[in-house]
C-alpha cells in the first residue's frame, strides 16, 4: 500500500521552506488561482467541486459542492476555515498550516471566488501558536504580492483574509460555536435551527465553514479537474485523506492515501504493524467521539460510508490504535474526562452528565466502582443521548455530550467483562 | 395574525397562532410543559433542556425543545411519552446532582420551580454518591443582591434579562462547562436599576435580596395585587407581608403597562413602612417642641380657626396620595371661596403638559406600534425607570428613536438621532429648524410617531417644548405622552379642581395671604430646587397643618402634625398612571399607631366642622371620583375588582393644570433626579438607604480638567453653603455642562440661576500642618 500525495506533495518534496511563499510559487501556487480568476467563472469552480464529490474533512463529511450550494442570495458573506482542529487523536490541519498555508490560501482564494465572498477568516485552536505564526506571515506575504486585498490579480475580485486564534475550547471546532467565538461571543454552540451557516452564520450572514483540508483539496482540484479527483479513492469517498495514525503502532503519523483500503492493511503497511507484534485489542476509526472498533474489525475499508454501516464515523481521520495490554476502562474514562473539561455548560445534559460519567468511570477504573455502576453508567448515557444508538440521538443542544457516550457504549457493548471485573465483588455475609 | 393552525398535541387537537413557539401553544391550551430556563419576556436559549417533547418528523420522532421549536400546521406532538418523560426526569436528574439540599433555609424553597418540577417530574432518588459542587456561600454581587453559586442551575434568566431587557449586561457567566458560574466582572458590581427582577425570575434561590432574605416562608405570606406609586407609570405589583409586616414587592405581568418587570427604588422602597422612626400619634407644635396630642384636640383647634369664613387656606398636595385623598381634599376645599380649589403639587417640573383637543395621547403600548419615538423628557431611566425598558423593547422591535437634550444620555446607545449639544442649548431650547434635522425628515415627517414630552429639568421653558409638539402635531402622525414624573400626578391633576407647581407657590403663596397651609404628603424643602424660597414661605405661616409619614425638613415647620397611612400597603384606593389607566391601590398591613388615610383626616374633620361634605366613606370618594363616566368605562372599585380589569381601565380625563409660564427662570447647571435620592422614605429603608446618599456631579472629561479637578473630591460653594461631593466622568455631556443631582443632600438648596463655585478638595496631606 502506498499514500498518494495531492496536498502534501509539494510539504513532502521541499520539507525546509515549503511553508515559503517563494517555494511555493516555483512549484507552480498560485497558478491555479490566478487562472481562474481571469479565465474561469464562479459557476465552473462550483462545477468542478460538485464533480469532484469532494465530502467535507471535518467529521461529518457533508458534501463540499452541496454546502457551497446552500450559501443564501445576499451581498455580505463569509468563508470561515475552521483550523480548531481539537478531536484528541487528529493532527492533520496542522501540517497543513504549518508547512503548506499558501495551499489553504490559494484555496481560499478560489473559494471566495467561486462564493463571491470579500471576507475570509481562519479560526486557528490558540494552542497551534507555530502554525499560527507560519499562516499570519504567509498571508503577510500574500497581501505583499497583491494575493489578497484589492484587485487580486488585477482581476475585479477583492478579498481580506484575516487569522483568528481562539482561546483553547474544543467546542469552537463545531462551526456555530466556532462562529460565536469569532463574533467575541461565549465559544457556544447556537440553536438550530437555523441548521446551516450558509442561511445565517456569521453576524447571522450567509456563511461558509469548511475544513483547513477540504479547502486546500481546492488548488489541485481546479488544476486537474474535479473529474480527475472523483477517479481518486472510492465511491462516495473519493479522493485522498490524510489519516492521522496514532496509538501503539510502530509508525505513527500523518498518512495521505486514497480511501477505499482496510484499517488493518493500512496498520500493518504504513504504519508497520502494532509495537511489539502484539494484537488489536480496539481501535477508534474516526477521533474520540466515534465509537470504537473491535480488534477483529480490522478489515472494515476506510471509507465514510462502510465506517458508517458499521456504526461509527470516520469522522477527521484519526485513527488510534489500542493493543491487547490496554486498560480500555481507562482509556474510556481518558475520553470522557476530554469530553467534560471541554463541555460549554450551556446545556444541562452535558454539563452535568459528562462530569458525572467521569466520576463514575473513575470510580470504576480504580476499583471503588460498584454492581449498579454499569446500570448507572448506561442510564446517565441514555440520558444524554437517548436510546444510545448511532449516529446518536441527543437531549442536548450540539453532539459534544453524546461523543462522551460513544467509548462508553463502546466498552459495555464489546468489553463488559472488562468492566466488570473492575468491580469488587460483594462479601457474603 | 387572525389565521391559526391546528397541531395535534398527545392525541388532542390545538389551535395556535403561527409562529408561536410549542411551549407556549400548549400553554395557551392548558398543557404545561416543564421549564426553567424559558421565561415569556425573554428571548429562548434552550438551555435547561427540560422542556424537551417529541415530534414527529419524517425520519421518526425527535426530541426537541419545546421552547425554540415553533409550531407548524399538522405538527404532532408528545409531551408525554416515555421518551420524553426519561429525558425530563435524566435533565432533572442532572439538575440536582450539584443541587444543595439546603431547601430548609432557603428563601425560595416553597415557591422554587425547581422543588415544584422535581416533585412533579423528577426521580424519587439520587444516584449520586459523589461530592457536590462547592463555591463560596452567598457573594454580594451589589448592595441589594446576593448571589449563591450553588444553587444556580444555570439558565440564564438573569443574564438575558440584564443583557436584553435592561441593557445592562453586568452579570455574565464565566468558566465553562461543569464549573461554569454566574458572576459579575471584578471591580464592577450588579449595579442595575433593575436588579430586582433577576431575583425575581430566578427559578431556584440562587439570587436573593438583602431585604427580604431569612425574613419568611412563601407559605406564610399574605399578599395582594396592587399598584406601584413611586412614579406615574403605575406598574402592577404583588405586595406580600408576614405578621402584618411588609416583607416584599413582586411586579405583574401587566402586558401593556410592566410586562412583569419593577424598577429597584419601585421594588425595594417599603422598609420604612416598619421603621422605628414613623410617625404614630398626632403632634402640636408648643414653643418649638412637639408634644403629643390627639386627633380631637387637633380637630377642635383648627375647626376653631376654619369656622371663621374669612380664614385664607393653601393646600401643598403630594404626589403619593390616592385618588380617593384628592377627591377628598378638592371636596373640603369648596367649603373656602378664597381657595379658588387652587392646589400646590408638589413637584416642580409640572406644567401644563399637552392635553387639549387635536392631541393625541399616547399609551404606552404605543410605543410598540409607532414608526418613530422622539423623547424630550426628563432622564427615563432614573424617573419613569420601567417607561425607559418600554422604550428598549419597542427600539428592539424596530421603532427608530430620536432624543432631544441632553438629560437622556443613558438612551445615546440604542437612540438613531441623539440631538443634544448643537441642537440644544445648555438651558434646553432648541436652537436649530427641527424640520431640517436629518432623522426628523427621514423618521418623523408623515410618520407614525409617539412623543415623549416632559420637562427637561425644573428650568426649562414651556415654550421650547410647545416648539416640538407643535412640529410633531402638524408634521406626523402623533401621540403625546405627558412625562409627568411623580407618583400619582395623574391622580392629582384629575381630581383637584385647579393645579398648580411648587414655583407658582413661591410666587402665590405668602404669610399674608395664608392663615392655614396643609402641606400633605410632601418635603419639598428636602427636594425641590425652590427650597430656600419655600422655606422662608412656610416658616412665616402662623398655623400648618402637616399630614405625614416621618418628620422631615419640611414636617418639622409644622405646627400640627398629622400621622398618615402610607399609600403602599396601608390604603384602599385607586391610582391613575401616566396614560390614564387607572388601576386598584390595595391595602396588606395596618398602618401604625393613630395613623390615618388621607381622606379619613379631612372626612373627620369635615364632619367636626359640620361641613356637609359628603366624603365619609370610601366607596362614596371612589363613586364621587368617576361619577361623570359611564357604569361600564368607570373605573370604580366595582368595575375594578373584576378580573378582566385587574390591568387598569383608560379614562379619557381633561385635567386641570393652571400653571404659570415660567418665563426669567434660568440655571447655569443641568439640574436633575436620580433614581435613588435623599428622599425620606429611601432614607429609612435600610437596603436601600445608601444608594441615594452619594454626593456627586457630572461632567464630561475636559469640563473637568477646566475646573481643576484631580483628588475625586470637589466642594461646591455658593453664599457660605457649602456641599462637599464625589465628581464623575460622563461623557455623554456636552462640554461645559454640569449636571447636578437635586434629590441627593443639600444640593437643592443652591441657586442655580447663579454661578456655583466649584473647587478641588485639598489633599488630606495639605491639611495636616503637622
Amino acid at each position: 500500500m502506498k499514500e498518494t500525495l495531492l496536498l502534501t506533495k509539494h510539504m513532502r518534496e521541499n520539507p525546509e521552506d515549503s511553508h515559503l511563499i517563494d517555494s511555493y510559487e516555483k512549484n507552480g501556487g498560485y497558478e491555479t488561482a490566478r487562472k481562474t480568476l481571469i479565465n474561469g467563472s464562479p459557476e465552473n469552480v462550483l462545477e468542478e467541486i460538485k464533480v469532484s464529490n469532494i465530502r467535507g474533512r471535518g467529521g461529518a463529511g457533508f458534501p463540499t459542492g452541496v454546502k457551497w450550494g446552500f450559501l443564501a442570495e445576499n451581498e455580505d458573506r463569509y468563508l470561515v476555515i475552521n483550523a480548531d482542529e481539537s478531536e484528541p487523536g487528529t493532527f492533520k490541519d496542522r501540517i497543513l498550516l504549518e508547512r503548506d498555508p499558501h495551499q489553504l490560501i490559494e484555496g481560499i482564494i478560489i473559494t471566495c471566488f467561486a462564493a463571491n465572498i470579500e471576507n475570509a477568516f481562519i479560526y486557528i485552536r490558540g494552542e497551534y501558536a507555530k502554525p499560527a505564526r507560519r499562516v499570519q506571515d504567509a498571508v503577510d506575504q500574500a497581501y505583499q504580492k497583491g494575493y489578497l486585498g484589492k484587485n487580486i490579480f488585477n482581476s475585479e475580485m477583492n478579498l481580506d483574509l484575516v487569522v483568528h486564534l481562539g482561546a483553547g475550547a474544543y467546542i469552537c471546532g463545531e462551526e456555530t460555536a466556532l462562529l460565536n467565538s469569532l463574533e467575541g461571543r461565549r465559544g457556544e454552540p447556537r440553536l438550530k435551527p437555523p441548521y446551516f451557516p450558509a442561511v445565517k452564520g456569521l453576524y447571522m450572514k450567509p456563511t461558509l465553514v469548511n475544513n483547513v483540508e477540504t479547502i486546500s483539496s481546492v488548488p489541485w482540484i481546479m488544476e486537474n479537474t474535479g473529474k480527475e479527483y472523483n477517479k481518486l479513492g472510492v465511491e462516495g469517498s473519493t479522493g485522498t485523506r490524510i489519516f492521522s495514525l496514532s496509538g501503539h503502532v510502530n509508525n505513527p503519523g500523518n498518512y495521505e492515501i486514497e480511501m477505499g483500503s482496510s484499517f488493518g492493511e493500512f496498520v500493518e503497511s504504513l504504519g508497520n504493524g502494532i509495537r511489539n507484534n502484539k494484537k488489536v485489542k480496539a481501535y477508534i476509526p474516526g477521533g474520540a467521539s466515534a465509537p470504537w472498533f473491535r480488534g477483529d474489525q480490522l478489515d472494515i475499508k476506510m471509507t465514510i460510508d462502510d465506517v458508517a454501516n458499521n456504526n461509527s464515523m470516520l469522522g477527521s481521520g484519526a485513527v488510534v490504535m489500542m493493543d491487547e495490554d490496554t486498560n480500555l476502562v481507562n482509556a474510556a474514562k481518558s475520553i470522557v474526562s476530554f469530553f467534560a473539561h471541554e463541555s460549554c455548560g450551556q446545556c444541562t445534559p452535558c454539563r452535568e452528565g459528562t462530569t458525572w460519567l467521569e466520576m463514575i468511570l473513575d470510580r470504576v477504573a480504580s476499583g471503588r466502582g460498584r454492581a449498579s455502576d454499569i446500570d448507572l453508567l448506561l442510564d446517565v448515557c441514555d440520558n444524554i443521548s437517548p436510546g444510545l444508538s448511532w449516529p446518536p440521538k441527543m437531549t442536548t443542544i450540539c453532539p459534544l455530550g453524546p461523543s462522551a457516550v460513544s467509548p462508553i457504549t463502546s466498552l459495555m457493548n464489546d468489553f463488559r467483562e472488562e468492566v466488570e471485573s473492575l468491580i469488587p465483588t460483594k462479601v457474603l455475609l | 395574525m387572525s389565521e391559526s393552525i391546528k397541531i395535534n398535541v398527545n392525541g388532542n387537537q390545538i389551535e395556535s397562532a403561527p409562529n408561536k413557539l410549542l411551549i407556549e401553544a400548549c400553554e395557551d391550551s392548558g398543557i404545561h410543559i416543564p421549564r426553567f430556563c424559558w421565561h415569556k419576556r425573554l428571548d429562548p436559549v434552550g438551555m435547561c433542556r427540560m422542556c424537551l417533547v417529541e415530534i414527529e418528523t419524517p425520519r421518526g420522532k425527535m426530541l426537541v425543545p419545546s421552547c425554540t421549536t415553533e409550531v407548524t400546521d399538522e405538527m404532532v406532538v408528545d409531551t408525554e411519552s416515555e421518551v420524553v418523560k426519561k429525558a425530563q426526569e435524566g435533565v432533572l436528574e442532572f439538575l440536582l446532582i450539584n443541587h444543595p439540599l439546603d431547601c430548609p433555609i432557603c428563601d425560595k424553597a416553597g415557591e422554587c420551580p425547581l422543588q415544584d418540577q422535581t416533585m412533579a417530574y423528577g426521580p424519587g432518588e439520587s444516584r449520586f454518591v459523589e461530592e457536590k459542587r462547592h463555591f463560596e456561600k452567598p457573594i454580594s454581587i451589589s448592595e441589594i443582591i446576593l448571589l449563591d453559586r450553588e444553587r444556580c442551575i444555570l439558565c440564564a434568566r438573569c443574564t438575558r434579562f440584564s443583557d436584553e431587557i435592561s441593557g445592562d449586561p453586568l452579570i455574565e457567566f464565566i468558566q465553562r462547562g461543569n464549573k461554569t458560574e454566574v458572576n459579575t466582572f471584578p471591580n464592577e458590581p450588579f449595579k442595575s436599576y433593575f436588579s430586582g427582577n433577576t431575583v425575581q425570575i430566578c427559578p431556584v434561590g440562587a439570587l436573593t435580596s438583602t431585604s427580604y432574605r431569612f425574613k419568611a416562608r412563601p407559605w406564610d405570606l399574605k399578599s395582594v395585587r396592587s399598584t406601584c406609586n413611586g412614579c406615574p407609570v403605575g406598574c402592577s405589583t404583588e405586595l406580600n407581608s408576614s405578621q402584618n409586616k411588609m416583607l416584599r414587592i413582586l411586579g405583574i405581568d401587566n402586558d401593556s403597562v410592566n410586562q412583569g418587570w419593577l424598577c429597584d427604588k419601585g421594588r425595594y422602597n417599603f422598609e420604612y413602612l416598619n421603621s422605628e422612626f414613623r410617625l404614630k400619634t398626632p403632634l402640636k407644635k408648643l414653643d418649638n417642641e412637639f408634644m403629643e396630642t390627639s386627633i380631637k384636640e387637633i380637630y377642635t383647634e383648627l375647626s376653631d380657626l376654619i369656622s371663621d369664613s374669612n380664614t385664607n387656606i393653601n393646600f401643598l398636595i403630594g404626589t403619593n396620595s390616592t385618588n380617593e385623598d384628592y377627591v377628598a381634599f378638592n371636596e373640603f376645599a369648596k367649603n373656602f371661596p378664597s381657595t379658588n380649589q387652587t392646589f400646590y403639587l408638589n413637584d416642580d417640573y409640572l406644567y401644563a403638559g399637552f392635553f387639549e383637543k387635536g392631541i393625541n395621547r399616547a399609551t404606552i403600548d404605543d410605543l410598540n406600534n409607532s414608526e418613530a419615538i422622539v423623547i424630550w423628557s426628563e432622564d427615563l431611566k432614573e424617573n419613569l425607570p420601567v417607561l425607559y425598558l418600554r422604550v428598549r423593547q419597542a427600539v428592539k422591535n424596530g421603532a427608530k428613536l430620536i432624543v432631544f437634550g441632553h438629560s437622556n444620555s443613558t438612551l445615546k446607545d440604542i437612540a438613531d438621532f441623539y440631538y443634544s449639544d448643537d441642537i440644544v442649548s445648555e438651558n434646553f431650547e432648541i436652537i436649530k429648524d427641527i424640520s431640517k434635522l436629518k432623522g426628523i425628515k427621514e423618521h418623523v415627517k408623515d410618520k407614525n410617531v409617539t412623543a415623549i414630552i416632559g420637562k427637561s429639568t425644573p428650568y426649562q421653558l414651556d415654550e421650547n417644548l410647545d416648539k416640538l409638539v407643535s412640529y410633531l402635531v402638524e408634521n406626523s402622525n402623533s401621540k403625546i405622552m405627558n412625562a409627568f414624573s411623580s407618583g400619582n400626578t395623574f391622580g392629582a391633576i384629575n381630581n383637584l379642581d385647579n393645579v398648580k407647581n411648587l414655583r407658582d407657590f413661591t410666587k402665590n403663596v405668602s404669610a399674608e395671604n395664608t392663615d392655614l397651609l396643609f402641606v400633605v404628603g410632601s418635603d419639598p424643602i428636602g427636594r425641590s430646587v425652590f427650597s430656600n424660597e419655600i422655606h422662608r414661605i412656610i416658616q412665616d405661616i402662623d398655623n400648618v397643618v402637616c399630614l405625614d409619614l416621618f418628620l422631615h425638613e419640611t414636617s418639622e415647620l409644622g405646627n400640627y402634625i398629622i400621622p398618615t397611612s402610607s399609600t403602599l400597603g396601608e390604603k384602599e384606593g385607586t391610582f391613575t398612571n401616566i396614560e390614564f389607566r387607572t388601576s386598584r391601590i390595595d391595602k396588606l398591613v395596618p398602618s401604625p399607631g393613630q395613623s390615618l388615610s388621607d381622606w379619613e383626616f379631612i372626612s373627620g374633620l369635615s364632619n367636626f366642622c359640620n361641613f356637609n361634605n359628603n366624603i365619609d366613606s370610601l366607596d362614596g370618594l371612589n363613586e364621587l371620583a368617576y361619577q361623570d363616566f359611564d357604569d361600564q368605562d368607570s373605573p370604580s372599585f366595582k368595575n375594578l375588582d373584576k378580573p378582566s380589569n385587574f390591568d387598569g381601565i383608560i379614562n379619557d380625563y381633561q385635567p386641570n393644570i393652571s400653571t404659570e409660564l415660567n418665563e426669567n427662570l434660568t440655571s447655569k447647571y443641568f439640574v436633575g433626579k436620580k433614581l435613588y435620592g435623599d428622599n425620606i422614605t429611601i432614607r429609612y429603608s435600610d437596603s436601600i438607604s445608601l444608594l441615594g446618599a452619594k454626593q456627586f456631579i457630572e461632567a464630561s472629561e475636559s469640563t473637568i480638567e477646566k475646573l481643576n479637578l484631580s483628588s475625586g473630591e470637589c466642594t461646591l460653594k455658593q453664599n457660605g453653603h457649602n456641599v462637599s461631593a464625589n465628581y464623575v466622568v460622563n461623557n455623554k455631556l456636552a462640554d461645559g455642562v454640569i449636571f447636578i443631582p437635586q434629590n441627593r443632600r443639600n444640593f437643592n438648596r443652591f441657586d442655580f440661576s447663579e454661578t456655583i463655585e466649584i473647587s478641588p478638595n485639598q489633599s488630606k496631606e495639605a491639611l495636616n500642618v503637622n
